[in-house]
């Protein structure tokens, strides 16, 4: 679903790259914790798969598509089958909740009978059932993290990129949206995770992907965040 | 494709950015006012050469030995010398037709302007006091000077006649004013041209964060980009009318109510506007709707 060949990715003006010669393999449906400190390459592996960035070297394929040969203009089609949740969770503040969902729809040419159908589905599936009319505002950290999850997984896409879901919630709200994506990733959907939760990866016994100035330093099943740290 | 979506935005960018958008529409009047006199002008310039260009005419007045104004004159002109002159004129490639008009036909046309002292029993002047002369057409009024100094200086012509002399600062004016216009045109375009830039980087950046979420859930660019052209094409429209009102006022308070009672030349008709008009308008688009495009792929740039 998500392969990296011998990736390396240099910004201009920065001695060390970003990443070095990575090699990763995440198959359809897996679950992956991308773990590592600030710096270490994390979010510029994000970027990659959602073609917000091209490597400088190495080959990226993402849903057996290589994004560095990918058009321009083929790029929404890509990023419609890559669903992706934020930190600070991205709400548009003066939309509701059940617009906050819709919009993903929206803006991606569904028709109003669709978003009909869709957004309550969507909404009860993460636990929000008769919360669309609130405003972001109004909701918990957890809800509001929830929202961006519908939002992001309205469309159905086959990846769920997640950086950082957690950073921001409380450990009561980080487990609630933990069991989300876990749900979420049973019901197909391959979920590659950011994160700095060292309780939450170590629970969860996922496969882990370590990075280190760029490189790959471990690459586990079932893994820990690990001793390092 | 959700229009709907689309129609909220333009509705909500347009009223967001109202003073920005009535600063465009006021500068694109007044630079597209300026462009549609300057092309209006140009038409005046080529109906008014039109209309001179054919009258203008070089009269080669030859010495007739009685009140010659050139000391060389030694006496009335020969027919050697008419034969060399006509010559000189034949061979000229700006001379389109040469009219030979003698003493008692210029004593005519003097008489029938009933000037004092040319008729009656005991007329101060007489055909004898006129010049013979050659009345030469152009092929092209631009090039009198060329004629002129061929044959001016050949013996027997006495004095030349040039209505290009008159007529030319004119023409002058005319040309000055149109390129008055058009200079003030450009500088107000490219004021124009900044304002609409400036006001699509700040639609851009209060947008930025509904941009953000449409490119990652995957809209199209067209799909992100239609809101803002849409926009500038509104605020096109709105200074191409203002700018269509302004030039019909100059042409109805200006041409038809003042000039046009004037028959110094032809003048400038609705034909003429609708003309300049339209190119205007295609002007007006062009300047919104192409750094509009160039700005929003800078930056909406999926």
């Amino acid at each position: 679903m998500i392969r990296f060949e011998k990736v390396s990715k240099a910004y201009p003006g920065q001695a060390r790259p970003a990443l070095n010669s990575l090699s990763i393999d995440i198959q359809k449906g897996e679950f992956v914790f991308l773990v590592g400190q600030s710096g270490s390459g994390k979010s510029t592996a994000l970027k990659l798969m959602l073609r917000e960035q091209r490597p400088t070297t190495g080959r990226v394929y993402v849903a057996g598509k290589e994004i560095n040969r990918l058009a321009g203009w083929k790029v929404p089609r890509l990023r419609r089958q890559v669903g992706t949740i934020f930190q600070d969770f991205r709400l548009l503040a003066n939309k509701t909740v059940a617009e906050n969902v819709a919009f993903a729809m929206q803006v991606t040419g569904h028709s109003n009978r669709e978003i009909r159908q869709r957004v309550p589905e969507t909404l009860e599936l993460v636990g929000l059932d008769g919360k669309g009319d609130r405003m972001p505002d109004e909701l918990s950290g957890g809800e509001q993290q929830r929202v961006a999850v519908a939002r992001a997984f309205i469309n159905r896409p086959m990846i769920l990129i997640a950086d950082e879901p957690t950073g921001n919630l409380d450990p009561g709200n980080t487990v609630g949206i933990m069991r989300l994506l876990d749900r979420i990733n049973r019901s197909g959907t391959t979920i590659v995770m950011a994160t700095h939760d060292v309780q939450m990866v170590d629970q969860m016994r996922k496969r882990v992907i370590e990075l280190e100035h760029g490189h790959l330093v471990r690459d586990q099943v079932q893994g820990g965040y690990g001793a390092q740290f | 494709m959700q229009l709907r979506y689309v129609f909220t935005e333009l509705r909500q960018g347009l009223r967001r950015n109202l003073s920005m958008h009535v600063a465009v529409a006021l500068t694109l009047l007044v630079s597209l006012t300026l462009a549609g006199v300057g092309l209006l002008l140009r038409e005046q310039a080529q109906l008014t050469e039109e209309v001179w260009g054919d009258e203008l005419q070089i009269t080669f007045y030859m010495c007739n030995g009685a009140n010659d104004r050139n000391p060389q004159c030694a006496g009335a002109v020969d027919d050697s010398q008419k034969k060399v002159i006509t010559a000189a004129l034949k061979d000229n490639r700006y001379v389109d037709k040469i009219e030979e008009e003698s003493q008692e036909q210029a004593y005519k046309r003097l008489q029938a302007l009933d000037v004092e002292g040319v008729s009656g029993p005991d007329p101060v002047v007489k055909s004898s006091d006129m010049w013979q002369s050659y009345w030469v057409t152009m092929t092209d009024p631009h090039h009198s000077a060329e004629i002129i100094e061929a044959v001016a200086g050949l013996d027997g012509i006495d004095h030349v006649g040039d209505v290009h002399e008159v007529t030319g600062p004119i023409l002058a004016a005319v040309d000055g004013l149109q390129s008055a216009a058009l200079v003030g045109a450009i500088v107000l375009v490219i004021a124009a041209l900044l304002l609409v830039a400036n006001t699509i980087r700040l639609a851009a950046f209060a947008r930025r964060r509904e941009i953000g979420i449409m490119r990652l859930v995957g809209a199209s660019t067209l799909y992100i980009a239609l809101p803002f052209l849409l926009e500038s094409l509104v605020v096109a429209l709105v200074g191409i009318g203002l700018s269509g009102m302004a030039l019909a006022a100059v042409m109805y308070f200006g041409v038809e109510q003042r000039l046009s009672s004037t028959a110094v030349t032809q003048w400038v008709g609705w034909e003429e506007f609708f003309s300049s008009f339209a190119i205007v308008a295609v002007l007006g688009i062009l300047l919104t709707l192409v750094p509009t495009l160039l700005l929003t792929r800078k930056y909406i740039k999926v």
